[in-house]
């Protein structure tokens, strides 16, 4: 049972030398509960000559203590640990990774006898005869941050004085995985996977901004937050897939609330923090996707966050929608499509989606996607989402070879909007006589759907009406006959009135034709003309506003509708509103013709 | 033989040539080159595959863009125009020359549906 203890290591430690693999007995094990966040295990280990009690396990050892592989007098051969600094100067051991050379049980009892260690005591002390030259080479006598005046507690609530000095002047670099709120010198070399935009906030106790950025090394990952000063210092400076070094953060446990990252903390930069961009960046790991088979995402669960690569097929212009909570953002849909020959809808926002251009069909490579079953199976971004465009990896360019090749010749089957037109927003075009034959709006909900139509007939009768002239109430006003207009829904009298649109057209296709109401935005499309001008007209020229609608007729539209059947008097009948209107595409609509007709011919 | 102008005139493109000597054609296309002396120049269509036009008269003008030529095909493959037409374009919108051959294809694989052959109309 001879086990030989790795003797002087301790004082290294103590003095901030590295040691290399040291042989350390352990003599104490304490579990501290910090507060949230997992449990982390302080260690006072002896190499048989000294005690040092600031050793912490890193938290992936925890098992380690929890199944009492790491209990007193079990001997370890510590392979790997990072020696922190702290602010006051103590410095900190982490243990990374160990090895469990003797269990507890298999050692009779304490080797030698130890002594707490204390600054100074450079040579043996004295309770113990022997002297430890094995380890001599280890301990610089006359290093830059040598022995003089080091101040080093026992104890991590006693405080000590003395200066904190970096060894060597700068911090080395350190792995993201041995990065924890216990150490404030250190610098790490990683890569930005993602980088947010910026957002802001404001309450009760004041507004401010901030953004988050994903980083890796080849230890791992961890989040990264800015705020306010630090947003304006850093967020320009940082482009994703960049490696830069990175020192003095704020470490803290990580909010699992916002952050799908492999590591327990997070870290929040301060006004120390320094982030410098490093040009040698090869052996940096690229970002880590594991993609998913579009065809696959059938089977995966609702929610799921997914990492997709694919061609995107086409893509929609942006439109502004209003949240729940009456926030207005910007939203893009577009379609994917991968080597499965399976193609999804993946909505981008905010500033992605404004700013995404889809021309020369781009391959687009998402992390972090989350899977919906909105309109059967479509994917949508996250604020930690990371959306790559033509990204620079194998499967990008294996993709890109197999779209030019066979891909932009499939009508690649969507996952989304599979189960009819369940108003999945993306274009579910029909002809009129489907609106008959598949029954449209008799479900529960309404159903959306895109035509080609030609206008055969507007209404002239009634289609302007007077609206109350407030912002954002078009309510019809009752003329007082006084030269005053109410309106009931503001309670107010207003001495003019706005003329708003409600139009009646029967529009046609080649199989069928269709009653359809256009309001305000799509009659004025379907017009030509704006409803202020068109009121002017009716009231004063007769013929000009005849000719409007003369001039309208036989226009062709693509036209997005919402399809309902309503009862009125136990009548029940399909009410088709015009949700859009808007010019026909004559390319675009060609190709779709030609796309369905070679399709029709493969059957 | 009626005249050109008489007769249904096919819609090919260069691959369609040979199949449609002695036939009277419409052909689109991109014009590529010009001949110095003016009385004959080349289309490129749809697929960049090369037509010949042959004209009875020089042109009269600087020719560019994309052409609608109508004639009858010769036996050596070129068309002999008897009326040409320049397609101006329409409010910025540029005249999709594949687009306009995917058609052209179509038309041809299910004649069909399209039935504008000649079909010996005495």
């Amino acid at each position: 049972m001879t086990v030989k203890l790795s003797e002087g290591a301790i004082e290294a430690f103590a003095k901030g030398n590295d040691v290399n693999n040291p042989v350390l007995q352990l003599v104490n094990i304490r579990k501290i509960d910090g507060g949230s966040g997992p449990a982390r295990y302080r260690v006072m280990m002896s190499d048989g000559l000294h005690t040092m009690s600031s050793f912490m396990l890193s938290t992936q050892l925890n098992p380690l203590a929890e199944q009492d592989q790491l209990a007193p007098n079990s001997v370890c051969l510590i392979k790997r640990s990072v020696t922190n600094v702290l602010k006051d100067g103590r410095r900190v051991v982490v243990i990374l990774d160990v090895d469990v050379v003797k269990t507890a049980n298999e050692m009779t009892g304490k080797i030698g006898e130890p002594t707490p260690y204390v600054e100074g005591q450079s040579k043996a002390p004295q309770t113990t005869t022997t002297p430890a030259p094995t380890v001599r080479p280890l301990q610089p006598q006359n290093g830059k941050d040598g022995s003089v005046s080091r101040g080093f507690g026992r104890d991590f609530g006693k405080k000590t004085v003395t200066a904190p000095s970096t060894p060597g002047g700068s911090s080395k670099v350190v792995p993201i995985a041995s990065l924890n709120p216990y150490q404030s010198k250190w610098t790490i070399r990683a890569r930005v996977t993602n980088k947010s935009g910026i957002r802001t906030w404001s309450n009760s106790r004041g507004d401010g901004k901030l953004f988050s950025m994903e980083i890796v090394d080849e230890s791992g990952e961890i989040r990264v937050t800015g705020f306010n000063q630090e947003v304006d210092k850093f967020y320009s400076l940082i482009e994703q897939g960049k490696v830069y070094y990175i020192s003095k953060g704020t470490l803290k446990i990580a909010n699992k609330q916002y952050t799908s990252l492999k590591n327990d903390y997070e870290m929040t930069l301060n006004g120390e923090s320094t982030i410098i961009p490093c040009e040698d960046s090869q052996d940096v790991p690229m970002l880590q996707c594991d993609f998913v088979s579009i065809a696959d995402l059938e089977a995966r669960d609702k929610d799921a966050i997914v990492d997709v690569i694919g061609v995107c097929k086409s893509a929609e212009d942006v439109t502004r929608i209003t949240t729940k909570n009456s926030r207005e953002v910007s939203k893009r849909n577009i379609q994917l499509m991968d080597m499965s020959g399976r193609v999804i809808q993946v909505t981008m926002w905010g500033a992605e989606a404004e700013n995404f251009d889809a021309t020369g069909q781009p391959i687009l490579a998402i992390k972090g996607a989350k899977l919906s079953d909105f309109g059967g199976r479509s994917l949508s971004t996250l604020f930690s989402s990371t959306v790559m465009i033509n990204p620079d990896m194998p499967e990008a360019y294996k993709l890109k070879g197999w779209y030019d090749k066979e891909g932009h010749a499939l009508d690649g089957q969507s996952m989304t909007e599979m189960r009819g037109g369940g108003g999945g927003g993306s274009t579910n075009w029909k002809t009129l006589a489907d609106i008959k034959n598949e029954h449209l709006g008799h479900g529960d909900k309404a159903d959306y759907f895109t035509c080609i139509g030609t206008i055969v007939y507007l209404r002239k009768e009634n289609c302007l009406y007077q609206a109350c002239p407030s912002k954002d109430c078009n309510k019809k006003v009752v003329d007082q006959h006084n030269g005053m207009y109410r309106c009931e829904k503001c309670d107010r009298e207003f001495p003019d009135f706005k003329y708003r649109l409600m139009l009646s057209a029967n529009v046609a296709d080649f199989g069928d034709n269709q009653w359809v109401t256009c309001f305000q935005d799509t009659a004025e499309v379907v017009l030509g003309q704006n409803s202020t001008y068109l009121g002017q007209l009716k009231d004063s020229n007769e013929a000009a506003f005849d000719e409007v609608f003369q001039n309208a007729n036989f226009n062709t539209f693509v036209f997005r509708n919402r399809v309902k059947l309503e009862t009125f008097n136990d009548e029940s009948r399909i009410k088709v509103t015009v949700v859009e209107a808007k010019p026909v595409d004559h390319k675009e609509y060609s190709k779709r013709l030609i796309m369905n007709i070679r399709k029709l011919a493969a059957q | 033989m009626t005249g050109v102008f008489e007769s249904p005139k096919t819609r090919v493109n260069a691959s369609m040539l040979p199949q449609n000597v002695s036939k009277a054609v419409c052909f689109v296309g991109r014009v590529d080159r010009v001949h110095p002396t003016g009385k004959s120049f080349t289309l490129l269509d749809g697929d960049e595959k090369m037509a010949s036009v042959e004209l009875h008269e020089p042109l009269d003008e600087e020719l560019s863009g994309i052409v609608e030529v109508i004639g009858m095909v010769s036996n050596k493959g070129t068309i002999m125009a008897s009326a040409y037409n320049a397609f101006r374009e329409e409010k910025g919108i540029a005249f999709d020359l594949q687009l306009y051959n995917e058609a052209l294809k179509i038309i041809h694989d299910f004649p069909q549906y399209y039935p504008f052959e000649v079909t010996t109309s005495n």
